[in-house]
């Protein structure tokens, strides 16, 4: 493994906040690494807690960007929504759904356990072919800017771990339980196949 | 994909290029040339860009264009020993493409596979593992298809099937990622080797993959039988994987996924399934982490719930959602899940079925269960269990356990359980439990009936297992086979005897306390034998099983020798420490409880009849907290002391040495222990080995700890007589230890007990013998620890010399008579070792004091050679007091009988009688110049000292004319005027007042001293004021007919000269003989005399007789007429007679004049300021004096200077003086140094360095 970049993909639910921060730091740092939504919608925070901004996956990036400077340029620009989005149209144009895609992985990180269920569910509803081996990580993050930096530094810790181990299906339990140690925070870990 | 008619094809395509068709050429040309391009490249290219080449080539010969597959096989099968891991599975995944594009390839590829399947890197491993999943179903395939099966293809199925048991011995791997794949191997596997049923779930993609029912019953080379056993031994072994309690988290969550494809896709093993599920979540692996047991659990829940949409899992409706319930999945999601059309369709048939008495027992549950919603009951309805045709074991025990759990039942196991509980809660526990809410339900006692018959089951006993047991039997005795080679298996297959059976139930049962009573990993093996054996075959061969009663189900006898097997020794071992360790840690439990004195007890016999490492363990915990610890320790000391008695005799005291020596030691290790524990446990230990008093004596040695050290170390002494020696020997030892702490500490112990009789006489012969070792040339070996390496030869040091007498020297105080001893000694030992001695014995002598009647003693009998010890002894004693006249007494009686040594007397010079120390004198002064001027000061300041302690026995003006009394025979002449010279130097002592008193004296002697005009010269440099009172001397010593004197009447001749004028009226009272021969000397004279002559008035001219005038005129005009008729010595003996008398009867008149000047002026003066005078003396003595002695040897001056100045510190202005004073004569050199030996030296140095 450690000659091939890990094939990686981050997941939250809506693909703006966690999954793109990692995202973003994980192919600084080289990895072969995609972000998903596992959301049946994308949404953003909206004016109130019971109006968010729903957006269909097929928006872009640039649109819903547009839209919300249309609509509030003040509120979406101080609660960092757009800085966001500005980040995110440069990593690549729209959000994507986990469900949707078809591209295999080696690793998959979910942020929220709700993620890692809807990952895994469709996963094994999915009918196997290769029996390639995909292993499944939940990290817990809350959504909000400064949990998803940190998150995003840890995932990419955790990646860079495993890149570097020999044999990785062998290792992943010990080094999980390391990460679990040092960081606090238990991870949920299964492994699937395609 | 029929390969049978592509290979002709491709044979010819490749072999035939050039007969095809022009454009056939040109693209056939193109794509080879492109690989045979790509392929160069590749060979050359860095990892990366070959893989990126090679997949160009796979897909250019695979899909692009298969004809030329089989061309450039070769080309790309060599680089399956590429060193990249990633170019190696760059092959495998191209066999794998090659052999489904080509099955007949599987004949050429299968060896690389089997090759790549066992290469060093884990990762090419896998790759060929997931591989073969997949060529397995293929290979399989394709010789369905083959009518005729050729060799070759049957040795290539042969590898196939061992590369696949290759693979399934796998699972057992070290390797997590191999186990992993592997297991999805068997998933494939079994699914081919099990046939396809109608109520199979088939995914789309796999609809043409082969499987067990279209294995046709009569291919020549497979067989249905064989393959269907390999199916069914591929599941059993997965299983058997399934319940291995280390197993890994990851590899649980790939075999919980497998088994839930298998059961969709295989419904016939669904009951397998479901039970190893229901196993799973009551015994989850206890090394699964806390979130790893979440991850699991949420795993088997997804794969229960895909398990439950299958329709065929409604028989199991009941025991699924139990599960999921557990899981934490409510009811709601529960029948969202359950295949409802196929329900509705069974739903009557099934209760039909159903047992009355079931119905009955479900539906309060679900009045009870559901609280809130109505809904779920109709889905509940067909809940009740449908008695399948192959009800399981774990079914029939549940059933069989459900009436038996009655309130007080549960009460009692639940009680019995407890004992079994481990000490920490498992993390599977604690992420599963949740608080039972409807406990006492049938429901819940359903479940729990459930969940023990799985257990029970798991351990190979209860009702269903005697049920399949006896249904096994059945089956099998027709054939008489026995079934798995298992002895149980074997004797239950010979008969029913019910030993037999009960032999193995109570084996099974044995296992079954252990299974649930903890978690320890004994169930594996047990657990793994069972199901397998007997429940496995169930699905297959059950299948048209009528059902037996139970033939068993009856009570056991239980026998204990049945259920225990021998420890072995290791176990043992193990449980007795473990055992051990609890009551050690039980502490706290038991002081509470009152019982701590049983406990201590206990133990201490416990640790006493166990050899080894408990004994050690035991010992530590004691000393982790000693104070509160100590009951056991001494508990465990009196034990092994008992035993130590109790044992015949020659026992050995090995285990009780070990136990003291061990708590002392921690003891000692021990930092900050102030309360005497070990001292405590010293006193009361009923031995001291000499271990102990080894650690008692490093004990002392530590400096933090000397005097608690000592303090037990003297408890010792005093309280256990019967070793009191053996105790009191460290500590005389530590006497003379190396730190001054340790030593000091020791020696006060020693004084104190020094008292005791009984230990006196030890103590001193121990001292003496230490001092005793002085006498030997080299100090002994054993100063020097064993550690220090210094040779043996060693000469003596300070600390060596010091070592052997500390103890001796603390005694002497306490015991004079001992001094005598360090006589004998210092007799005999070396002079290095003497010297040593006189500067310690300073202290212990002063502490004596000079009324000792042993130091009396000493000084009395004085051995030979130890005369400079006793004279140490004698100057330390009084140094600073007077002597005592006994003291007196015994020196002088020692001088005069025995040792005529002068310098015995010094010490007690102040104590002798004026006469002895006049008598002493001309001995005295020719020591040692600093020995002398010690004398000289013990003399003059005893005279000062106004405490008047001590009374100088001569006054300083009978000193100074003593010396110039000493007999010149007895003395010489140099050491006499040094003397003098030493007491001029005490300008305090000598006045101007005491100089005249001594003038005064000497003049008055007959015959006059030789050296008094020196001395009147002397006092006139020291104090000039004395001029008159000289002139008076001068005048009477003119009466006293001085020039008889040559010396004398030289050193008037020098006074007058320098004394002029004013000794020119004493000039002229000299008869003319002696002026004139005065002039001779210093014929410089006359001139100003004449003068003095001329300027008197006329009437004292008249007084001055002609003769005179003749003389003083003769020189200014005819100096040489006078000279001749004048024969000195004649003349001299004239004026004796004839002239002195008209100037004698003048003096009385003329004197007055002269000395009454300055007499009134004497008490004025203030004494003399030596500072003011100095430069006065200085000048004038060394401008006259070069003539004042021109006989003398001059060449002298300047190494006598040297040799004074070394010793003598004398003041600066006294040594410019000495060059010509002091000149010693050298045979006064050689008179004193042929006495002095060796010794004598010593003794001076000695004094000397003292004295600084």
């Amino acid at each position: 493994m450690p000659s091939h970049p890990l094939r990686v993909a981050v997941v939250c639910s809506s693909n703006q906040n966690r999954s793109m921060e990692a995202h973003n730091i994980l192919s600084k740092r080289g990895f072969d690494v995609r972000s998903f939504g596992t959301g049946s919608h994308v949404k953003l925070p909206g004016p109130a807690p019971d109006k968010p901004n729903v957006y269909d996956f097929k928006i872009t990036y640039e649109q819903m960007y547009n839209d919300l400077v249309r609509k509030d340029k003040e509120l979406y620009t101080q609660n960092g929504i757009l800085h966001m989005l500005d980040r995110n149209k440069r990593i690549k144009a729209r959000p994507e759904r986990f469900q949707s895609c078809k591209d295999q992985f080696c690793l998959v990180i979910t942020c929220e356990e709700r993620v890692y269920d809807q990952v895994l569910e469709e996963l094994s509803s999915r009918e196997q072919e290769s029996f390639q081996p995909v292993h499944v990580i939940n990290v817990d993050i809350q959504d909000n800017h400064e949990e998803a930096t940190l998150g995003a530094f840890l995932i990419c810790e955790l990646c860079q771990c495993i890149q570097h181990t020999d044999d990785m299906e062998n290792e992943m339990d010990e080094l999980l339980q390391e990460f679990e140690e040092k960081s606090g925070r238990p991870f949920l870990h299964t492994v699937c196949f395609y | 994909m029929a390969s049978g008619s592509h290979r002709p094809e491709l044979r010819s395509g490749t072999a035939s290029r050039s007969v095809s068709g022009e454009e056939d050429i040109a693209i056939d040309m193109t794509t080879s040339e492109k690989v045979v391009d790509l392929l160069n490249q590749a060979a050359l290219r860095t990892t990366e860009n070959k893989l990126v080449d090679l997949k160009q080539v796979q897909e250019l010969i695979i899909n692009k264009d298969p004809s030329l597959l089989d061309n450039f096989l070769d080309e790309i099968i060599a680089f399956q020993t590429d060193k990249s891991m990633e170019v190696r599975k760059f092959v495998i995944g191209f066999i794998e493409e090659a052999c489904k594009r080509d099955n007949e390839l599987l004949l050429k590829l299968i060896a690389n596979l089997n090759m790549l399947l066992k290469d060093e890197s884990v990762n090419v491993q896998k790759k060929a593992i997931l591989t073969l999943t997949q060529l397995y179903k293929v290979a399989l395939q394709w010789l369905m298809r083959s009518k005729v099966v050729s060799e070759m293809q049957e040795a290539c199925w042969d590898m196939v099937t061992q590369m696949k048991e290759d693979i399934l011995a796998m699972l057992d791997s070290d390797n997590d990622g191999i186990r992993t794949h592997a297991i999805k191997l068997t998933e494939s596997v079994i699914i081919a080797l099990s046939p396809r049923t109608p109520d199979s779930d088939v995914p789309k993609k796999q609809e043409g993959d082969i499987s067990l029912d279209k294995i046709p019953r009569d291919h020549s080379y497979i067989r249905y039988d064989t393959l269907c056993e390999e199916g069914k031994a591929a599941l059993d072994k997965l299983l058997k994987f399934m319940v291995h309690p280390a197993i890994s988290s990851i590899n649980l969550t790939t075999a919980l996924g497998t088994l839930a494809t298998l059961a969709r896709q295989r419904p016939m093993v669904m009951s397998e399934v479901v039970q190893a599920y229901e196993t799973l979540h009551a015994n989850l692996p206890p090394t699964l982490a806390k979130s790893q047991v979440s991850s699991v659990r949420k795993n088997l829940k997804l794969h229960l719930v895909a398990v439950l949409r299958h329709p065929s899992s409604l028989e199991f409706l009941a025991q699924i959602s139990t599960l999921l319930l557990d899981l934490g999945m409510n009811q709601n999601e529960i029948n969202r899940c359950t295949p409802a059309p196929r329900d509705q369709r069974k739903r009557p048939h099934m209760e039909a079925f159903a047992e009355g008495k079931k119905k009955i027992k479900m539906e309060p549950t679900l009045i009870e269960d559901d609280e809130d919603k109505e809904e779920p009951a109709p889905a509940l309805a067909p809940k009740p269990v449908a008695t399948p045709a192959n009800q399981s074991a774990i079914d029939v025990t549940a059933d069989f356990l459900f009436p038996l759990l009655s309130p007080e039942n549960v009460a009692n196991l639940v009680l019995i359980s407890m004992v079994y509980l481990p000490n920490v809660m498992p993390a599977s526990f604690q992420a599963t439990y949740t608080p039972v809410e409807s406990a006492g339900t049938d429901a819940q006692i359903q479940h729990l009936a459930r969940l023990m018959a799985t257990q029970i089951t798991a351990a190979g006993i209860g009702p269903g297992v005697e049920q399949l047991k006896a249904r096994e039997e059945e089956q099998q005795q027709p054939g008489k086979e026995a079934g798995p080679g298992e002895g149980p298996s074997e004797e239950l297959a010979s008969g029913k005897d019910l030993i037999i059976k009960r032999k193995v139930s109570l084996v099974s049962h044995g296992q079954a306390i252990s299974v649930l009573g903890g978690y320890a990993g004994k169930i594996p093996a047990k657990a793994e034998d069972v199901p397998q054996a007997k429940t496995l075959p169930q699905p297959i061969v059950l299948s048209a099983l009528a059902k037996t009663a139970s033939s068993s189900g009856r009570k056991k006898v239980f026998r204990l020798a049945d259920v225990v097997q021998p420890l072995t020794e290791l176990q043992m071992t193990k449980l007795t420490n473990l055992s051990v360790q609890r009551i050690l840690k039980s502490e706290k439990a038991i002081a509470r409880s009152g019982m701590a004195h049983v406990r201590v007890k206990l133990l201490a016999r416990l640790a006493t009849q166990f050899e080894g490492a408990m004994k050690r363990d035991m010992l530590t915990f004691i000393l982790d907290d000693i104070r509160s610890r100590s009951d056991l320790a001494f508990a465990l000391l009196y034990q092994e002391y008992n035993i130590y008695l109790g044992q015949q005799a020659g026992a050995s005291l090995d285990n009780y040495e070990y136990c003291l020596f061990t708590l002392l030691s921690g003891l000692q290790e021990k930092p900050e222990q102030r309360d005497g524990l070990f001292t405590k446990l010293v006193l009361e230990a009923p031995l001291i080995t000499e271990s102990a008093l080894d650690v008692i004596r490093r004990y002392c040695e530590d400096e933090t700890r000397v005097y608690l050290g000592m303090t037990t170390l003297k408890e010792l002494i005093l309280k256990r007589p019967s070793r009191q020696f053996q105790y009191l020997h460290v500590l005389l030892d530590l006497s003379s230890h190396e730190k001054e702490t340790v030593r000091s500490n020791a020696l006060s112990f020693i004084k104190r007990m020094y008292d005791k009789d009984q230990l006196r006489d030890y103590i001193e012969r121990f001292a003496l013998n230490y001092m005793q070792l002085l006498v030997h040339p080299n100090p002994p070996s054993m100063f020097f620890g064993a550690d220090k390496d210094i040779e043996v030869a060693s000469p003596w040091t300070e600390e060596t010399v010091m070592q052997c007498l500390y103890l001796y020297l603390a005694l002497l105080p306490l015991n004079h008579k001992l001094v005598h001893e360090l006589a004998a000694v210092y007799t005999e030992a070396i002079a290095d070792i003497k010297r040593s001695v006189l500067r310690v014995i300073e202290q212990p002598i002063r502490g004596m004091g000079m009324n000792s009647p042993e130091l009396l003693l000493l000084v009395e009998t004085c051995p030979k050679g130890a005369e400079t010890l006793v004279t140490r002894c004698l100057n330390i004693l009084t140094e600073k007091v007077s002597p005592s006249p006994e003291l007196v007494e015994r020196v002088r009686d020692l001088y005069h009988k025995r040792v005529a040594d002068i310098r015995f007397l010094i010490p007690v010079i102040n104590g002798l009688e004026k006469t002895e120390v006049i008598q002493a004198l001309p001995k005295l002064i020719k020591l040692n110049p600093t020995v002398v001027k010690e004398v000289f000061n013990r003399l003059l300041c005893a005279q000062h000292s106004e405490g008047g302690s001590s009374v100088s026995p001569v006054t300083p003006s009978e000193l100074l004319i003593a010396l110039h009394n000493i007999d010149s025979t007895k003395c010489d002449m140099k050491s006499i005027i040094k003397a003098t010279n030493l007491c001029f130097a005490e300008k305090n002592v000598y006045t101007s007042e005491v100089l005249a008193v001594v003038m005064q004296q000497l003049m008055d002697q007959s015959p006059l001293p030789m050296l008094l005009m020196r001395t009147v010269l002397q006092s006139l440099t020291m104090y000039p004021r004395l001029g008159g009172f000289v002139m008076n001397i001068l005048s009477r010593l003119i009466t006293k007919k001085v020039w008889k004197y040559p010396r004398v009447w030289e050193g008037f001749v020098r006074c007058c000269q320098r004394t002029k004028p004013q000794s020119f009226s004493v000039l002229l009272q000299l008869p003319a003989p002696q002026l004139s021969s005065m002039f001779e000397r210093c014929p410089e004279m006359r001139e100003p005399l004449l003068q003095h002559v001329h300027s008197l008035t006329p009437h004292q001219q008249a007084h001055i007789p002609a003769s005179i005038m003749t003389v003083l005129e003769a020189g200014s005009k005819e100096p040489e007429p006078e000279p001749e008729p004048e024969p000195v010595e004649p003349m001299e003996d004239q004026d004796v007679h004839t002239q002195p008398a008209p100037i004698k009867v003048e003096q009385p008149e003329e004197a007055p004049v002269v000395v009454q000047m300055p007499e009134p002026v004497l008490p004025q003066y203030p004494p003399p300021n030596t500072e003011e005078a100095e430069p006065q003396m200085q000048t004038t003595t060394s401008a006259f004096s070069p003539q004042e002695e021109p006989a003398e040897p001059i060449p002298q001056q300047e190494e006598v200077t040297e040799q004074e100045q070394c010793a003598s510190p004398l003041p600066a202005e006294q040594e410019a003086e000495h060059p010509t004073e002091e000149a010693l004569p050298e045979h006064s050199d050689e008179a004193e140094q042929p006495n002095e030996s060796s010794e004598e030296n010593v003794m001076e140095t000695d004094t000397g360095a003292v004295d600084e």
